[in-house]
């Protein structure tokens, strides 16, 4: 099997490692790097449980891409949004209004908000369901992950940094 | 009750910090050094069929393969995944017969996914190479989808011990004639004014947990087998492997891993025979075996589908004079849970209504679907279904508002619950449909539906449940739970509960901290099963009942020793000692000491050198309790649902629902409502969209999250969650179950809600747009 | 989905990753039908997936530069690069004002992170009856341009799609660019599909493009897809708007004729009886929409 030596920047970090062509990006991640934090669901880009984001903003399916494809890019994983032990304020929103139960969802939930929040700061409650489309909770019937989207909206406006996403530090 | 102060608190649950971090830990993320991956080989082309030659040449020969083991080179032992035969009683278990069926390798395929081999080798990637080159023949088999045909006399036997294909019926001696119910049904059925009588088609409906199965298992050079797994219930899994592979328990280290949702779906073994089989064949190395979403879908178990006859007569007054019902079960491929599933489908039939007389028959048969299994509801779904509508039925016929018929029959304190002989201790199921009712807007929309045109038509409909609290007097209910008094005061409960994602960690610990009267903080659940005492495990809506019982039990036990080393001390009689904000105080208020000391001095107990005298009662504090509860506390519950239907397209928007639980006293509530919401999420899925669909060679159609659609962000409907705490007198701090009740009501609720807006029951789940449409135009509805 | 066995990884091949379009042609041109072009990946690995196959090389498009764009030409119409995504595609000014159709169907299209990878060019390649961008492009009416080593051609899209699967396109041809001609002021579109749940491939879908003339119709084109091997035009339909003002009995006519022009057959999502009744319906309604020039992604 042919490889190639790509550098990825993932919660940014660098890792210049071999891949296989046909690798995907999730493999990659949990396989080769073991950032066990974007999860397997599917591997058909029907579950959302491997969204990622590249370049601090756009999510996309781990398990739908190629990791060679992503050479040079930046990619945030769930892990990269702590920054010193500190949860961003998603992650506070998920905890404080338990829109975590199995929480296996929760990983690609969470990128998948702070997708959404960067391009749209103040969404309704029907645009945060548009947004959250494609993810799979089979614990939660989203409700208390719609309203902790809701509430991660209201602290990021009102803190300083007003970044949702997981470029900026 | 506001003196509480952990209990019924709306805090973070305990584990949510490191599942939103991604640091909590599911099986497949378990890194260790050296592992082997392995893969599981199945039959992916038959559903019934004999493996006529099995060649594993090819595939050991790739580079990188450990080792190839077929069907003799792993322990021919038959058994059950299921936990049922743990959990009953001797004489009971013995009734139910032969349940043992089940191979880690088969030459004999029953169902699409049958394991035939398995592969171990350096990579998953070589794994998955060597198994494409695994060579099996197979001599096809006639392929019996329906209970209808494996049933019929010139069928293939799948088991020479189940003459007929028939695994289960309720058994004799219990149930004389396989009937469970009470009174003469004849007779008062021929006392009826008004009979409905109909057969529902149940589906195959998937958990679809979203973590697929994976676990890692090692057999090490001491001898210890060590299995890795999410596992709903740890100790009756190390239980069942221990069996299998006939160890001693203590052999047998079973870890439990964070759970990626269960719902019945890791009930039981599910693939960790096949991964301890291969951690045996490679002794010092660690096997992880992980299972594809479509592997997961074919291989392991469902919800049972089936037939389900069920003739009710009334009288014009609305009387429930007699309820009468067959139950055809398809437990598919092998026998799982063939006997429990058939037997509770009627107990919440039974423990429903008042009706004058109940006779519920079932009958399970095999076929070559995958097997049936546990699924959150075990049963009580699809009586849902089938009952509620009924009930509809009868009350259009009658002209009887649905609220008001239910209010009047449903059953009430005192009466049998659904285990006959053992009455209900509490019911709020009134003041759930009263309150329901109220928040929908019942009365109104009724009135305002009833005559309607145009394409877009609403109805709005009603369903009521009861359920369980553990399974006694049934089955085995029992937890061991052991806390720890730490040196500092802190405290460390070890128990083998489990939290499938319900929540119930978070319960236990706050449990504990009421009890104690200690922060939560404070407080750690360990669940190391070779330190942990005997649970169930997770099943039957019992972790918060019967694991907090045992708990709160233990913390008891605990208060009491405090008290008396406090008295030992203080020279004070117990009697006049109390606990209060972490001191045990005289109740003069007088004299007092703290809990930290008393903990401290019970382990760093040294002796006075000057007077030879001990520093107090030597000892560290556990406090230990084996529960056995002697209660069943039931839940009830009320669901009210609007619909709109595109009567065009046949296209449901379920706009609206109310769920109205009865909860005794939610311990966490944030978790309760988490519990209706995401159980209704997968009600509304059975009612509407989900089936499993197999074509005639009985492959299934639809094993992926393509073309097996669930409820997304969008389809749920505006949701509100009532909450009814009235204490029941026997539960812990008065609680109620709720994680199983989830998805139950909405079945109901949305399919009487589809009935009131277009005037036609579907006896067929899902409702799919295209059985509507067909409806709406055989009766011509403009 | 699959009817193998799977594997958690894809089957192996070459990866080339050309970062010039030269270098791409010569690839192309190299290695014909032994290579997979790959945009966004969204249709492709769940194909390769399905069938646990592949061709012995991938050509990923992710290096190339400049084929990612939207562009309103005035006076001659929209221009869609190779690598544009829907998410772009819903966001652009001019196509939610000139083309609603294609609007409405990468609206309704996926979800927002499959949104954020695939690509209206690979819709169009995927070949899939089901394929929503497809469907509106094809009422729309637009070319797709195709270059090789020796230069450009454009394939009208009513003459793209040659069966399920199977495109006009040359082995050694990559698709670079769609061009749909600039509505008239009085051009009006629409599009809806059928789904079982919200996120999901259609179980139907209908497009239509009208040329209006003070409430009277003087050209139609009406695309459906998920009723045949290609997402099709039902040109006798068309026909019966061409200089009718459109109203109930109108409308009553072409739903009976649509359903004589397809012959659906039953698949996962729905039943061809299904289909077939509800064609009609569908497409009335498309119709009075985007007579009516209402848009439907509230
Ligand atoms: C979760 C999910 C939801 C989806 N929902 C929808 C939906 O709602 N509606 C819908 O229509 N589709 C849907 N799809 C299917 C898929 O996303 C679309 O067909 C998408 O437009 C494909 O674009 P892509 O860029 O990802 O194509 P790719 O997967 O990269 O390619 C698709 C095909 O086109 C060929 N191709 C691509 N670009 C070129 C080119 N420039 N020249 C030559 N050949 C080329 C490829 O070789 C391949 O055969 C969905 C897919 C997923 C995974
Ligand atoms: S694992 Fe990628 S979407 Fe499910
Ligand atoms: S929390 Fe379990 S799948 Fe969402």
């Amino acid at each position: 099997m042919k490889t190639r030596s790509i550098t990825l920047c993932v919660n940014g970090r660098d890792y210049t490692f071999e891949v296989p062509h046909n690798r995907t990006l999730l493999q990659a991640l949990r396989d080769d790097l073991k950032l066990t934090d974007t999860k397997y669901g599917c591997g058909s880009g029907e579950c959302g449980g491997c969204t990622v984001l590249i370049n601090g903003k756009d999510n996309i399916n781990s398990c739908l891409t190629l990791a060679a494809e992503m050479e040079g890019k930046h990619i945030t994983t769930v892990g990269g949004l702590t920054k010193n032990g500190q949860l961003h304020p998603i992650q506070q929103a998920f905890v404080e209004l338990g829109a975590i139960q199995c929480g296996f969802c929760t990983p690609g939930m969470v990128m998948k908000t702070a997708s959404l929040l960067a391009h749209n700061p103040n969404p309704s409650e029907d645009d945060i369901r548009r947004g959250l489309e494609g993810n799979i909770c089979r614990c939660t019937g989203y409700e208390n992950i719609i309203r902790a989207v809701q509430k991660a909206s209201q602290m990021i406006n009102a803190s300083a940094t007003q970044c949702a996403g997981g470029a900026c530090s | 009750m506001s003196d509480l102060t952990y209990v019924g608190k709306n805090i973070p649950k305990v584990d949510a910090k490191e599942k939103v971090t991604g640091q909590a830990i599911y099986a497949g993320d378990l890194q260790f050094p050296d592992t082997l991956f392995g893969k599981i080989v199945r039959c992916w082309e038959h559903a019934h069929a004999k493996v006529t030659h099995l060649d594993l040449s090819e595939a050991a020969k790739v580079p990188g393969v450990v080792k190839v083991l077929g069907p003799k080179d792993v322990t021919q032992k038959l058994y059950n995944c299921g936990v049922l035969d743990l959990l009953a009683s001797e004489e009971v278990g013995h009734m139910l017969g032969e349940i043992e069926d089940q191979r880690i390798f088969t030459d004999y395929v029953r169902h699409q996914g049958d394991a035939i081999c398995g592969i171990i080798a350096e990579t998953q990637e070589i794994a998955e190479a060597a198994a494409a080159k695994v060579i099996v023949k197979y001599e096809p088999l006639p392929v019996y989808l329906q209970p209808e045909e494996s049933a019929k006399p010139d069928a293939i036997q799948f088991d020479a011990r189940k003459p007929g294909n028939k695994a289960f019926q309720l058994p004799e001696q219990m149930f004389p004639n396989n009937v469970y119910g009470w009174g003469d049904v004849d007779a008062e059925m021929a006392k009826a004014e008004l009979i409905i009588e109909n057969t529902f088609q149940l589906p195959k409906v998937k958990q679809c947990q979203i973590e697929p199965h994976a676990y890692v298992a090692l057999f090490d050079q001491r001898g210890r087998l060590s299995i890795w797994t999410s596992t709903q219930m740890p100790k009756l899994v190390q239980n069942k492997l221990a069996r299998l592979f006939e160890m001693p328990l203590s052999k047998l280290n079973l870890i439990p891993t964070t759970i990626g949702g269960g719902f019945g779906g890791k009930l039981g073994m599910i693939f960790e025979p096949e991964t301890c089989a291969m951690a045996l064949a490679v002794p010092g190395r660690h096997v992880k075996v992980q299972s594809l979403r479509e592997e997961d879908w074919v291989a392991s178990e469902s919800r049972h589908p089936g037939k389900y006859w069920l003739k009710i007569g009334f009288l014009k007054d609305g009387t429930p004079v007699a309820a009468d019902a067959l139950f055809t079960a398809d437990t598919g491929a092998y026998f799982t849970h063939a006997t429990g599933v058939p037997f509770t489908t009627g107990a919440w039939l039974i423990g429903m209504y008042k009706y004058g007389a109940v006779r519920y028959k079932t009958n399970a048969y095999y076929t070559n679907k995958a097997p049936s299994g546990a699924f959150r509801g075990y049963g009580n779904p699809q009586t849902n279904f089938v009952l509620e509508q009924t009930v509809d039925q009868a009350c259009r016929q009658l002209g009887i508002d649905p609220v008001e018929w239910r209010k009047r029959w449903h059953k009430q304190v005192g009466d049998d619950g659904w285990c006959l002989g053992i009455p209900y201790a509490s019911s709020s199921l009134t003041e759930c449909l009263e309150r329901g009712a109220a928040k929908i807007g019942w009365a109104e929309k009724r009135a305002k539906y009833a005559n309607q045109s145009g394409p877009k038509r609403r109805g709005v409909g009603v369903s009521v449940m009861n359920h369980t609290s553990g399974a006694m007097p049934m089955l085995l209910e029992h937890t061991v739970a052991k806390v720890k008094m730490n040196e500092d005061g802190s405290a460390v409960i070890n128990v083998a509960c489990s939290d499938v994602g319900a929540g119930s960690h978070t319960a236990l610990t706050q449990i504990a901290a009421e009890t104690l009267g200690i922060p939560m903080e404070d407080i750690y659940i360990d669940n190391n099963m070779d330190s942990a005492g005997f649970d169930v495990g997770s099943h039957a809506s019992r972790t918060a009942y019967v694991g907090g019982g045992a708990v709160m039990k233990a913390c008891e036990d605990v208060n009491r020793q405090l008290i008396e080393r406090a008295s030992t001390r203080l020279g004070i009689p117990v009697d006049q000692l109390e606990i209060k904000n972490r001191q045990v105080v005289s109740k003069d208020g007088k004299a007092s000491m703290s809990v930290k000391e008393i903990c401290n001095v019970g382990v760093s107990n040294y002796i006075n050198p000057a007077n030879g005298e001990r520093n107090g009662v030597p000892g560290q504090i556990q406090g230990y309790a084996s529960h056995f509860p002697s209660h069943n506390s039931p839940p009830f519950g009320a669901c009210f649902a609007e619909v709109e239907i595109d009567i065009e397209t046949g296209q449901t928007k379920v706009v609206e629902m109310v769920i109205a639980h009865d909860i005794g006293r939610a311990i966490h509530p944030p978790s309760v409502h988490g519990q209706l919401a995401g159980g209704a999420q997968q009600a509304l899925g059975m009612t509407l969209t989900e089936e499993i669909r197999y074509d005639e060679k009985g492959l299934i159609q639809n094993n992926s999250f393509f073309d097996y659609k669930l409820f997304g962000p969008l389809d749920m409907p505006k949701l509100t969650t009532i909450l009814v705490e009235n204490p029941d007198p026997g539960a812990p701090y008065g609680l109620k179950s709720v994680g199983e009740a989830g998805t139950v009501n909405p079945v109901g609720a949305v399919a009487n809600a589809v009935s009131h807006a277009l005037g036609i029951m579907f006896t067929e789940a899902p409702i799919t747009p295209e059985r509507i449409l067909k409806a709406v135009n055989e009766r011509g509805i403009k | 989905m699959s009817s193998h066995m799977s594997s958690r990884g894809l089957p192996e091949f070459e990866l080339l990753i050309p970062r010039t379009s030269p270098e791409a042609m010569d690839m192309l041109a190299q290695h014909r039908d032994q290579l997979s072009i790959l945009n966004g990946g969204t249709a492709l690995w769940n194909y390769v997936r399905g069938r646990n196959r592949v061709t012995p090389y991938v050509l990923s498009l992710s290096a190339l530069k400049g084929l990612d764009y939207i562009n309103e030409i005035p006076g001659d119409g929209l221009r869609i690069g190779a690598k544009a995504t829907i998410a772009q595609l819903i966001e652009h000014p001019a196509v939610s004002a000139k083309y609603a159709a294609l609007h409405e169907s990468g609206y309704w299209f996926g979800n927002p992170t499959v949104r954020n990878m695939a690509t209206v060019m690979g819709n169009v390649l995927r070949a899939s009856p089901s394929a929503d961008c497809s469907c509106a492009l094809l009422a729309l009416g637009c070319q797709v341009i195709l270059q090789n080593k020796s230069g450009q051609r454009a394939v009208d899209i009513d003459d793209f799609w040659l069966s399920y699967d199977v495109t006009a396109r040359k082995p050694d041809e990559l698709a670079v660019e769609i061009r749909i001609p600039e509505p008239k002021a009085t051009t009006r579109s629409a599009f809806q599909r059928l789904t079982r749940v919200r996120q999901d491939l259609a179980k139907l879908n209908v497009a239509v493009r009208l040329e209006m003339d003070k409430g009277v119709c003087q050209q139609a084109r009406i695309a459906i897809g998920c009723v045949g091997p290609t997402t099709m035009r039902v040109k006798k339909t068309e026909a019966l708007l061409q200089g009718k003002a459109i109203n109930d009995s109108l409308l009553e006519q072409l739903a009976t004729s649509v359903r004589g022009e397809i012959s659906p057959i039953d698949d996962q999502r729905s039943t061809a009886l299904y289909r077939q009744q509800v064609a009609g319906v569908i497409v009335k309604r498309t119709i009075s929409r985007a007579a009516a020039d209402k848009g439907a992604t509230q």
